[in-house]
């Protein structure tokens, strides 16, 4: 029978209380840096020492948000609850179209999951491609397709070491901003903000605070990636094999001056940005080195290198044919050798001079000036049908022979106009017959852009 | 407004609760004849009858003073039981509100809408939690404590107990309410900026009815389905003789002229759904069409762009001209015996333009944010005095943990399944009884397939049928909390409507209170107090 009295329980109990907090504050004491005070610093206790070793605290994947950390404390293990609420709530918002409240909510739930990478990939995605598709209005498009990719970078602060969120957000800025329906609106605005009000300057801070184009922007998240990535601090990346997820810094070079060509900008910068993707592809990642079944391989194969592997098909050596095998494959998988012929044929001036009298000559014709229409177009041709002949494999590529049609298409609606007859040769002739199955693509994007010019 | 608020239909409500309130009154009466007779013999009905007349007695000598007294000595012990302590919650709340409600969108709407939603959410379930608690517990405690029976020991009726509880906790409950809601006002003007201050109004729109015309200009009962997931909005083709056409009644052109200044204001929220890409730097245009068809004059005013979820606010000058260049007067020529009718069309080709019945108002002069922000308050303000008389009455004969559990389902059937089980009986729910998915479900037969109607099935679906109808019955002991929510109106800087929002809420409030009033009272005078 228990003959303590009340006070000598609750004594007993408050001293057990003690004698057991004592072990916990030594083993959990704090680490503190040194100076300010405490000259040398101190590690801390031995389950900080542990936790920072192993990687195992909320501070080492990224910055601790307070308020997410009060929120988890609160709700006193109910999170996974609350958090299903909140993602029924979200879906009931999207569904009727409530964007203020679904945008707080997407805050909420990811005041509950931080460090759960899926859910900011998913909801930034959210924002920038589907809440953003819901408005009419371009600018208010822009507004949202900027709100996600905020949105995601709140994410990378949080959760610093995860190279994909790093590799999301280049892929927000380049692949929405650069090619989706409204990419003419919406690479002007990267530059010139149409919200004013809270962006007078004309650039949103956080977006891009330097005015630069949105592939270099996208280029620098990339580069992060890649350099969380090499980290040994850096977790793994599960958005693709990592010599595809490696190339991206120099696909948005390439994309870069691919869409320069597209909005008709065909000086010098075009030239020097082709120059310098193709330097960066082939001396940079070419460069770099993967793994494979026959050690490290890389992508760029010199002269030499070429000549010792087409000797090693010959030969019946296990090891070089298997390197070849690998280079090969690797090659494939990253188109690398479409784009290293693409970048360094569009390098030359022929080919900025062909994609220049092509557009322009398609201005000439779209404004009525057949005549010089004619001309231009006939001289891009010439220049382009080169092109073609010096870089043979650019004679499949899609974009090229969608190119050259379109610019024979423009030159043979000019002919009949001013009622003459197609020549017996021409310039691209043998494109014309042989890339038929390319033409109804074509010819409804001719058509598009005649209706486009007319209005 | 992305709901429709339809007007309450008084008349019928009260006809319904009348009926049923004889049908139940009659079936308990016979109830209890019978089981008297059963138990007590011959004598059964006569006792029955002085119960009756004995809880007669007891509302007709009912006395304020009495009630007053058990009504502050609620009040007192709800104090001492800390109920007040839910202030310290609601100060935390809001001191750290600010923290949970970043990443806000620029538009101020949403800010006004967000806040507005938080602030009253926020007020709505912190005094329903503390007030259902109090109500459930206050009487079962004071039942085990014995401290009821010193006062019933007093000439004091069962009646005023369960009455005084409920008038006590409803002035605390008030109370907290008041505090809150002035606290929540201030609250959401500090933190609003300056410049967004301007959207804290209260809109007061007249809705029209909603009718359409399909693309080859024949009446329709909806517009076009464009596979939108919400049903919300229907939608007409853009240059077709597709409309979509409100019809507003008994309108006053001389109060409408001084609203607008001169001139209609009309407001619209429509949607778009575009086939193709077009031109994306031009919205769709749209276009009203003023129509008087007894004098067959039809005046359409020049089109505008559509701005979606934003306010697309139009003044419309009074004169008009006709379609055939004939100038006409719009609050002379147009509306005719109070009605006016406008047509609305799309004017771009291939794209489609969204509607529903509250996307096209006339707007009447704003009240303040002030008015429907306070009628907003008096909308929690009815639910919790309902909840407080549920906890009571439901006290008066069960266990404290019992009781709470049971207001509990009341309140989230009434405000969570009470929209399934109004769709269910209403025959809206896709589907077949409960007897016959039992067979059809394990034999892999689709919900649609017909069954052979042989004497079986008949007997099934028969069932089916009966058990719908009890449903029917049965979803009426709930009451229909959504008409309390009345923030979405608030937050979407709408006046509460007296109409469909503010007297639908009064209805149910005294519909329910009286029966359960009633039900309490018994309860606890039949009840043995010493049976803790």
């Amino acid at each position: 029978m228990n003959t303590l009295t009340s006070l000598q329980r609750k004594a007993i109990y408050v001293g057990g209380i003690i004698l057991l907090i004592i072990p916990v504050i030594f083993l959990g004491m704090p680490a503190a840096p040194a100076g300010s005070g405490n000259a040398s610093g101190s590690a801390g206790g031995l389950l900080v020492r542990l936790r920072a070793a192993n990687d195992l605290g909320e501070s080492s994947l990224g910055k601790v948000d307070p308020a997410s950390a009060t929120m988890n404390l609160v709700l006193l293990g109910q999170r996974g609850l609350a958090a299903c609420l909140l993602w029924m709530d979200w879906d009931e918002q999207q569904k009727t179209k409530n964007w203020g409240k679904l945008r707080s909510t997407t805050e909420s739930i990811i005041l509950l999951e931080p460090h759960f990478t899926k859910v900011w990939v998913h909801q930034g995605w959210n924002l920038a491609f589907n809440v953003s598709a819901e408005w009419d209005r371009v600018d208010d498009r822009y507004y949202w397709v900027k709100e996600g990719a905020k949105f995601l970078q709140n994410g990378v602060l949080l959760n610093e070491r995860y190279p994909e969120l790093y590799w999301y957000s280049g892929d927000f800025l380049g692949k929405k901003i650069g090619r989706s329906d409204e990419w003419k609106q919406f690479r002007h605005f990267f530059r010139d903000d149409p919200d004013k009000e809270h962006y007078p300057s004309g650039l949103d801070p956080r977006i891009n605070p330097e005015g630069k184009d949105n592939y270099l922007v996208a280029r620098g998240w990339f580069k992060q990636a890649n350099d969380w990535l090499d980290n040994p601090r850096g977790k793994e990346q599960h958005v693709m094999a990592k010599i595809l997820f490696r190339s991206y810094p120099t696909r948005a070079l390439l994309d870069f001056a691919s869409t320069l060509q597209r909005e008709g900008i065909f000086e010098e910068v075009c030239r020097k940005a082709w120059e310098d993707a193709f330097q960066e592809w082939t001396t940079v990642y070419g460069a770099e080195k993967y793994e494979s079944d026959a050690g490290l391989v890389h992508l760029e194969v010199s002269r030499e290198e070429e000549a010792d592997l087409t000797k090693a098909e010959k030969d019946i050596s296990d090891v070089r044919k298997k390197i070849s095998f690998w280079v090969g494959r690797y090659q494939d998988m990253t188109n690398y050798r479409y784009w290293r012929t693409r970048a360094l044929a569009e390098g030359e001036q022929n080919t900025v001079e062909a994609h220049r009298e092509l557009y322009t000559g398609e201005r000439a014709y779209l404004q009525g000036n057949f005549t010089e229409a004619k001309q231009l177009l006939v001289s891009g041709m010439t220049k382009y049908e080169k092109m073609v002949n010096d870089y043979p494999p650019l004679a499949d590529d899609d974009e090229t022979i969608e190119e050259g049609l379109m610019g024979q298409l423009n030159w043979r609606a000019c002919l009949l106009l001013d009622q003459e007859p197609v020549p017996e040769t021409y310039p691209l002739k043998k494109m014309w017959t042989e890339k038929q199955s390319h033409m109804q693509r074509v010819e409804d994007d001719f058509k598009r852009r005649r209706r486009n010019a007319s209005r | 407004m992305d709901f429709d608020p339809v007007p309450y239909d008084l008349v019928g409500a009260t006809t319904l609760w009348c009926l049923g309130l004889l049908i139940v009154s009659a079936i308990t009466l016979v109830t209890l004849t019978i089981t008297s007779i059963l138990t007590v013999g011959a004598t059964g009905p006569l006792r029955v009858l002085a119960e009756i007349r004995s809880c007669a007695g007891d509302w007709f000598g009912t006395s304020p003073r009495r009630l007053g007294a058990l009504a502050l000595l609620t009040i007192r012990e709800s104090i001492r039981r800390k109920s007040l302590f839910v202030f310290v919650v609601f100060a935390v709340l809001f001191l750290f509100a600010g923290w949970f409600m970043r990443g806000l969108p620029n538009d101020s709407t949403f800010h006004v809408n967000v806040y507005v939603s938080f602030v009253l959410r926020t007020i709505s379930w912190l005094t329903l939690v503390v007030m259902l608690l109090l109500a459930c517990w206050g009487l079962p405690e004071d039942i085990k404590a014995r401290s009821l029976h010193t006062v019933v020991t007093k000439p004091v009726r069962k009646n005023e107990v369960v009455l005084g509880r409920i008038l006590g906790y409803a002035a605390v409950g008030g109370l907290v309410l008041l505090v809150m809601g002035v606290v929540g006002y201030f609250w959401i003007l500090r933190q609003l900026p300056a410049q967004q201050r301007s959207r804290l109004v209260a809109r007061v729109p007249v809705y029209g009815a909603l009718t359409f015309l399909d693309r080859e200009g024949s009446p329709a009962k909806e517009g076009v389905n464009t596979g939108d997931i919400w049903m919300f909005r229907s939608y007409i083709e853009g240059n077709t003789k597709a409309r979509a056409m409100w019809d507003f009644q008994n309108i006053d052109p001389a109060r409408l002229q001084t609203a607008g200044g001169g001139a209609l204001r009309l407001e619209s929220n429509f949607q778009v759904f575009r086939t193709y890409k077009g031109n994306i730097e031009r919205g769709i245009l749209c276009q009203f069409v003023f129509v008087n068809e007894a004098r067959k004059i039809r005046a359409p005013v020049p089109a505008f762009e559509v701005q979606e979820f934003r306010e697309n606010l139009h003044t419309i000058a009074p004169e008009l001209t006709d379609e055939a260049g004939k100038p006409v007067n719009l609050f002379t020529d147009l509306i005719q015996d109070g009605n006016l009718k406008i047509e609305v069309r799309c004017l771009s080709g291939q794209q489609f333009l969204g509607v529903a019945r509250p996307d096209l108002f006339i707007r009447l002069p704003d009240r303040t944010f002030a008015e429907t922000y306070f009628k907003g308050v008096l909308g929690i303000g009815l639910m919790l005095f309902l909840v407080i008389v549920l906890g009571v009455v439901a006290s008066s004969f069960l266990k404290g943990p019992i009781a709470t559990i049971l207001a509990v389902f009341v309140l989230i059937v009434g405000r969570m399944a009470r929209p399934f089980l109004e769709s269910m009986t209403a025959g809206e729910i896709q589907g077949v009884g409960a007897l016959e998915s039992l067979y059809k479900i394990p034999a892999h037969i689709n919900p649609s397939v017909q069954l052979d109607p042989s004497a079986g099935v008949k007997i099934t679906q028969a069932i089916d049928s009966a058990e719908l109808n009890l449903l029917w019955a049965i979803k009426f002991l709930f009451p229909e909390f959504k008409y309390y929510d009345m923030a979405e109106y608030v937050a979407k800087g709408y006046d509460v409507p007296w109409s469909a929002a503010i007297l639908p809420s009064l209805a149910i409030t005294v519909g329910y209170a009286l029966p359960w009033i009633l039900l309490g009272h018994v309860c606890l005078k039949l009840r043995e107090l010493e049976s803790k």
